[in-house]
């Protein structure tokens, strides 16, 4: 079965929204076993989409086939389609290089370059342009700005990026995203590693940034998921069990596991 | 339903459904109890009903601590949240339903003193049976889950509405016959006022019930036959 957003009568939303991203038929295999099963799902453009599931259900596969970040380990496969704007990029003649611009990916410990602030988000700007040492400047201020870090280390551009405590260093990682001007951002469990005052800053991150993005963040904290997406992913060994408005999601599934899960009633 | 990890979280929603069962059970016997007192003039019982409001009131106000710890510690979803929500909209109605027996329990001094006849309290009598199956009904079928007796028991208050609009022509015939009646007539006409609105919240508890049980509302329209307030005017 196909999961879609629900139009049933309690839906408060059912317009048809333009899709970013569409998984067709998507099998993913470690090897010999595999790990997604059939998986079809619409994403749809500036909006967040959150996946949820236990340990090992697939989610955060599922999130690295969006970028084919799995491709730097060996024997990962993926079949089946994902479309970004229509286009499969698991196609072979798909540049890697120009769709991790496009997708831009943030994961659950923050990895700053072992290199000054201005630098961790200059540094990815100078692999894909050429602009003038004004434009650099303008383009880190503007993307620590986005990330709402900028009036925390303006004074302090210099300093290693190492420097900044956990929430910043996160602030700091989702700024060198957002500097390359991506149109998708997936986030990895982003503030599992985040005290409540720096997790709370990123979901308020999040949710400025869908004005102009398209996230898909997987997380652990079905709270978290509640709060800062649109729509939820549900997956279960490997398949997709629920996708739906995230209201619907939290307080009305359709499918018992989901509720099992999510209840806190599983295993 | 399978049980939480947290087996304190299935013992912390247990304590909930309890009180519902115990301010529903408290609620039938106020409403019968405050129905026999007006019927048979028993000041004693009427006071009982008084006394029996004090702890449907300390009920609410257990359930509603209970409720927000619970949400605060355990942030339930889906089901559990609509539960816990539920329960307090229906304990809230549950506790109007006692005020409303308590009201008609407070009316029987007066309506006994000046000596209503026997007849005019005689459909006052079968409307209030009616609202006392509802309520005893109402949270049986929660507790055994039965979303689709809830749907049929929110209709049912139509009955209950067609049987006040009878009662309030009845009493105003009864006053204009003779004018004595009027001070009894009027107290009884407040008392089939209050058993009226019990009905309603009966409607709203079936409405409560149904959406925890289904994650599904009701249709807003359901049947309202209550007529006295257009009839009032020409009366």
């Amino acid at each position: 079965m196909k999961p879609m957003l629900s139009t049933d009568l309690n839906a408060a939303d059912t317009t048809v929204e333009k899709a970013k991203i569409e998984v067709k038929g998507l099998n993913f295999y470690y090897g010999q076993s595999k790990a997604l099963k059939d998986i079809n799902l619409s994403l749809p453009e500036r909006s967040v989409t959150a996946f949820i599931g236990p340990s090992g259900c697939g989610k955060s596969t599922l999130l690295r086939v969006l970028n084919r970040i799995y491709e730097l380990y060996p024997k990962q496969t993926a079949e089946g389609q994902v479309l970004l704007d229509g286009k499969n990029i698991l196609d072979r003649s798909q540049d890697l290089n120009l769709l991790r611009t496009k997708i831009g990916m943030v994961f659950q410990k923050p990895t700053p370059f072992p290199m000054s602030i201005y630098e961790n988000i200059a540094f990815g700007v100078r692999l894909y342009e050429k602009i003038s040492k004004a434009e650099m400047d303008n383009r880190v201020e503007s993307a620590l700005k986005r990330a709402a870090l900028w009036n925390e280390v303006k004074d302090k551009l210099n300093a290693s990026g190492q420097s900044l405590s956990g929430g910043q260093q996160q602030r700091l990682c989702i700024a060198r995203t957002v500097a390359v001007k991506p149109e998708v951002i997936l986030l990895d469990e982003p503030a599992s590693a985040l005290d409540p005052l720096s997790t709370a800053k990123i979901e308020e991150l999040i949710d400025e940034l869908q004005a102009d993005y398209t996230i898909v963040i997987v997380t652990h904290n079905m709270q978290q998921a509640a709060r800062v997406s649109r729509q939820t992913a549900f997956m279960y060994l490997g398949e997709l069990v629920e996708f739906d408005r995230t209201e619907k999601i939290f307080t009305s599934p359709r499918e018992k596991r989901t509720q099992d899960y999510i209840t806190g009633r599983f295993g | 339903m399978a049980e939480h990890t947290v087996a304190s979280f299935d013992e912390d929603l247990r304590q909930i459904s309890r009180l519902i069962n115990d301010m529903g059970d408290l609620a039938g016997s106020m409403v019968g109890a405050a129905t026999r007192a007006l019927l048979e003039t028993d000041n004693a019982l009427a006071q009982r009903v008084v006394s029996d409001d004090t702890i449907m009131d300390a009920r609410q106000r257990e359930l509603d601590d209970r409720a927000i710890t619970l949400i605060a510690k355990r942030q339930p979803m889906a089901d559990d949240l609509r539960h816990v929500v539920g329960s307090i909209r229906m304990a809230g109605d549950l506790e109007r339903i006692g005020d409303l027996a308590k009201n008609i329990a407070k009316r029987v001094g007066s309506v006994g003193i000046s000596a209503a006849p026997r007849d005019l309290t005689h459909s006052i009598d079968s409307m209030a049976q009616l609202v006392l199956i509802q309520v005893q009904a109402v949270v049986q079928e929660y507790t055994v889950g039965d979303a689709s007796a809830l749907a049929k028991l929110r209709n049912d208050d139509e009955r209950i509405d067609v049987k006040y609009t009878s009662v309030f022509r009845e009493l105003l015939t009864y006053m204009m016959e003779d004018p004595r009646n009027i001070t009894a007539c009027t107290h009884l006409l407040f008392c089939a006022k209050n058993l009226e609105r019990i009905g309603d919240h009966v409607t709203n508890i079936a409405e409560n019930a149904y959406y925890v049980l289904t994650g599904m509302q009701l249709p807003a329209n359901r049947p309202k036959q209550d007529e006295t307030a257009m009839s009032a005017p020409a009366a």
